[in-house]
């Protein structure tokens, strides 16, 4: 069975490990539990008619309080890139650690996950900045760890990219 | 069984487990493993562990370590922490280090529990305490545009009463009712300089803020309100799979024209049309419509959404910072700023749900009466008469020679062209290294300095001027900051690069020769435009606006306005291109451009300009775009303007005349 590491990745707070949650067991707490150091779990989903093992690092969020390690990412197929657009600075944020992540690791397969979608009329973040991306090819999903809308769709998109990238 | 050592005893105690790497990533226990292990990784009482299978996290480490061990390096390499779920799904925190013992490649792994929750506790506080400071900021943002609308509402009927007193001022009228006139004139002067001072103090540029513009003399074209506000949003619509309609009319041809801005009117619809949106689910319809109510017309925006909640009042809903429960909006702004506006203009607002399903959320204006245009057509011709009177239009007696230096075409011009129009003999240049490169070949008696040119800025040109007369003992040259920021700190900025005199955009003729005429003395600004023109620009009566400004030249007029229309689309483009590859410093170079030209044609008509030139400068591009499109409306509206003023000025002028013939 083929297996693939992915990475969450982004600043504090934007749903990282919300994400994972309702991904692998369906389940979303409203209340804030910050992540410390890597969580890995592991889910195993159908892409184009075969099983594939997700190895999902849920890495801690990046900040002046702790700051992600490179080494982490050593080994990874493709990473979940998550934005918290109700707070403007994590676009900037996360913009700046795929800067490092492409850096470290060259071209590796990612999709930046608008999250927090069902707060959609407190976003804050400049969308025409986001579709200037898209068009460059950067492939993008909202989501909602909350509702569950788009997180299937936002792990299969990356598991299809990192297959893709493979053969 | 083997009793265990002190050695064993302690490491249980401490919950390490001892591991040394073997070839081929086999571990092998150097004392008795804690029970945590086992009940991790289910080892049981194995010599032979291959832990790199049981953890991902540990197999990725292990790598770091080879590497670690590998280089023969001092000291040791950490994992960091990470966490691993038990049989029963228990989280057990661990934490990892690598290091030599003697010959022996050793990992040791340390069960965190003890710490871990502690150590959770201080980051979660921590981030708590982050969240909370940026929600406080977005609350604190709140208040400040809460203190805008209340600062705005308190200028307006100011800003009707200073119109007031300046018009009567301009009368014959007895000495003892001018003494209380000039009383009414100077305490509504140090009120609105009171306002202006706290809005400086919260400069933010926030959208939404009602404009200080006198109200209810002004009407537009609801239908045209209604078109245009369609056309900007359509696509936003279309997007959301939204069909958006404008509803036929049923007489198109009459007339539509209510009391109220246009701008303002684009402001409401755009409120409502988001709002509609917002609750619209795709493949829902949207209809913008207009009826005819007696001596009223009611615009509406129907939506197919869930309609009102039961529970909702009106007041409520208009109120300032409500917002939805389900969906709401950004700031509770939007319902609030209409209300506020139409109710201004004598008008009601409100929402209701459809017999059909949906809401409709309506606005009724007054329709504007053809004799309130034709009054004020009137005042218009006779504040130009009244005008004309008070300027001096001849020519100065000290020709000066006068260096213009800004990079703006269409201000240097216009200046170039009043001062030559006095008597004076200016010389144009568009930067601060051409005007100091020609100092000695003009010599002039006055040096006017755009405050933000490309290259060297107004400030430096000064001090760069200063020190060359230092140098050559030339004689000293007035030197006039000319700038649309006439804030305190750029005055001081200004006096301590050796400026004498501060100019503030937008100047009329007045200003500029009161300034370039006076003596050399201590920085002092102009004084701000006054009486009629200042009321003019800020009814946005743009024809006595221009006539003041210009002295009812109509060569400097129409070169103006040419230059405008011929110039202003680079400009524009200029702009667009900036924000579309979303380059901060373009962005904020081309719409100074722009603005000093708009800032011509009356303060509030560069509003955008303003608020993108400081995106720009601040590298905030989010909301450009939208900007973008707020602006691209009031050039298309001040372009509409200026090329209908090109023939109604013959019969203002005509009127002008009858006046002083009647006298």
């Amino acid at each position: 069975m083929i297996q693939k590491k992915v990475c969450m990745l982004g600043s504090f707070s934007v749903g990282k490990s919300s994400l994972v949650r309702r991904f692998i067991e369906s389940i979303f707490d409203e209340k804030y539990h910050t992540t410390i150091g890597v969580k890995v779990d592991k889910k195993i989903v159908k892409q184009d008619g075969e099983d594939l093992t997700l190895l999902l690092w849920d890495i801690h969020g990046d900040d002046v309080f702790q700051k992600m390690r490179m080494t982490y990412l050593k080994g990874m197929s493709g990473y979940l890139l998550v934005v918290d657009p109700t707070r403007r600075q994590t676009l900037e944020d996360a913009l700046s650690l795929k800067e490092r992540v492409d850096e470290a690791m060259g071209k590796v397969p990612s999709v930046l996950v608008l999250n927090k979608c069902d707060l959609l009329p407190e976003w804050n973040i400049d969308l025409a900045r986001i579709q200037a991306m898209q068009e460059r090819g950067q492939a993008v999903i909202r989501t909602s760890a909350k509702t569950g809308a788009g997180v299937e769709e936002a792990f299969s998109k990356l598991a299809g990219a990192m297959l893709g990238a493979a053969t | 069984m083997a009793k265990p050592s002190i050695y064993d005893e302690f490491l249980a105690h401490e919950g390490v487990a001892l591991v040394e790497f073997r070839e081929d990533g086999i571990f092998r226990p150097l004392a008795a493993l804690p029970k945590w292990v086992d009940e991790l990784w289910q080892t049981r009482k194995s010599k032979s562990l291959r832990l790199a299978e049981k953890s991902p996290f540990l197999e990725n480490f292990l790598a770091e370590a080879e590497e670690f061990w590998g280089s023969k390096a001092a000291g040791e390499v950490n994992s960091g922490n990470w966490i691993e779920r038990d049989g029963a799904g228990k989280q057990v925190p661990l934490e990892a280090s690598a290091f030599w013992l003697g010959d022996k490649r050793v990992v040791a792994i340390r069960n965190m529990s003890g710490t871990f929750g502690e150590q959770q506790q201080l980051y979660q506080t921590a981030r708590d305490s982050l969240l909370t400071h940026e929600r406080l900021m977005r609350e604190i943002q709140k208040k400040e545009i809460l203190l805008h609308c209340i600062i705005h509402d308190l200028s307006q009927p100011l800003t009707s009463m200073r119109g007031c007193f300046d018009l009567l001022l301009t009368k014959k009228v007895a000495p003892e009712i001018a003494k209380f006139l000039m009383t009414g004139q100077r305490e509504s002067q140090r009120q609105e300089r009171m306002i202006r001072g706290i809005l400086e103090a919260f400069s933010g540029d926030l959208p939404n803020a009602p404009s200080q513009k006198q109200e209810g003399v002004e009407s537009a074209d609801l239908i045209s309100c209604e078109r245009r506000a369609v056309e900007q949003f359509s696509a936003a619509f279309m997007e959301r799979g939204v069909e958006l309609v404008l509803a036929s009319y049923r007489d198109s041809e009459r007339d539509w024209r209510v009391i109220g801005d246009a701008a303002r009117i684009d402001r409401i619809l755009g409120n409502l049309l988001e709002n509609a949106l917002r609750y619209s689910k795709s493949g829902g319809r949207v209809t913008v419509g207009g009826v005819e109510e007696g001596g009223r017309v009611m615009a509406f925006v129907d939506d197919e959404g869930p309609g009102l909640p039961a529970d909702s009042s009106q007041e409520q809903m208009f109120a300032l910072f409500a917002k939805g429960r389900d969906r709401p909006g950004k700031a509770g702004l939007g319902l609030y700023f209409c209300k506020m506006t139409v109710e201004r203009w004598g008008g009601e607002i409100g929402a209701e749900n459809r017999p059909d399903g949906g809401s409709r959320f309506w606005f009724r204006l007054p329709r504007a009466r053809q004799e309130a245009s034709a009054k004020q057509s009137g005042d218009d011709a006779s504040a130009k008469a009244e005008a004309e009177e008070h300027i001096p239009l001849q020519k100065t007696a000290r020709a000066l020679r006068i260096l213009v230096a800004d990079d703006n075409d269409t201000v240097r011009d216009f200046a170039v062209e009043l001062l030559r129009s006095r008597g004076h003999q200016p010389e144009a240049v568009s930067d601060g290294i051409t005007a100091l490169a020609r100092i000695d070949e003009v010599a002039p008696d006055v040096i006017l300095l755009d405050q933000e040119m490309p290259g060297m800025t107004g400030i430096d040109t000064a001090r760069a001027i200063r020190k060359k007369e230092g140098k050559g003992g030339a004689r000293r040259a007035l030197i006039i900051g000319v700038s649309g920021d006439g804030s305190e700190e750029h005055r001081k900025l200004a006096l301590e690069a050796g400026m004498d005199a501060f100019l503030t955009k937008p100047f009329d003729r007045a200003d500029l020769f009161r300034t370039v005429e006076a003596e050399p003395r201590p920085l002092s600004e102009s004084k701000p435009a006054q009486g009629v023109r200042a009321q003019a620009a800020q009814d946005g009566n743009l024809r006595v606006h221009l006539n003041e400004m210009t002295g009812g030249n109509e060569k400097i007029l129409k070169k103006l306005i040419a230059n405008f229309i011929a110039d202003t689309p680079k400009k524009m483009a200029a702009i667009k291109r900036a924000v579309l590859s979303k380059d901060a410093e373009k962005l904020a170079a081309a719409a100074h451009s722009l603005r000093g030209a708009l800032a011509i044609f009356g303060a509030q008509k560069s509003v955008a300009a303003r608020n993108l030139e400081m995106m720009g400068k601040e590298k905030r591009l989010e909301e450009a775009a939208r900007e973008l499109g707020v602006l691209s409306q009031e050039v298309n509206r001040l372009g509409e303007q200026l090329h209908a003023l090109q023939s109604p000025r013959k019969t203002a002028k005509t009127e002008s005349a009858a006046r002083k013939h009647r006298r």
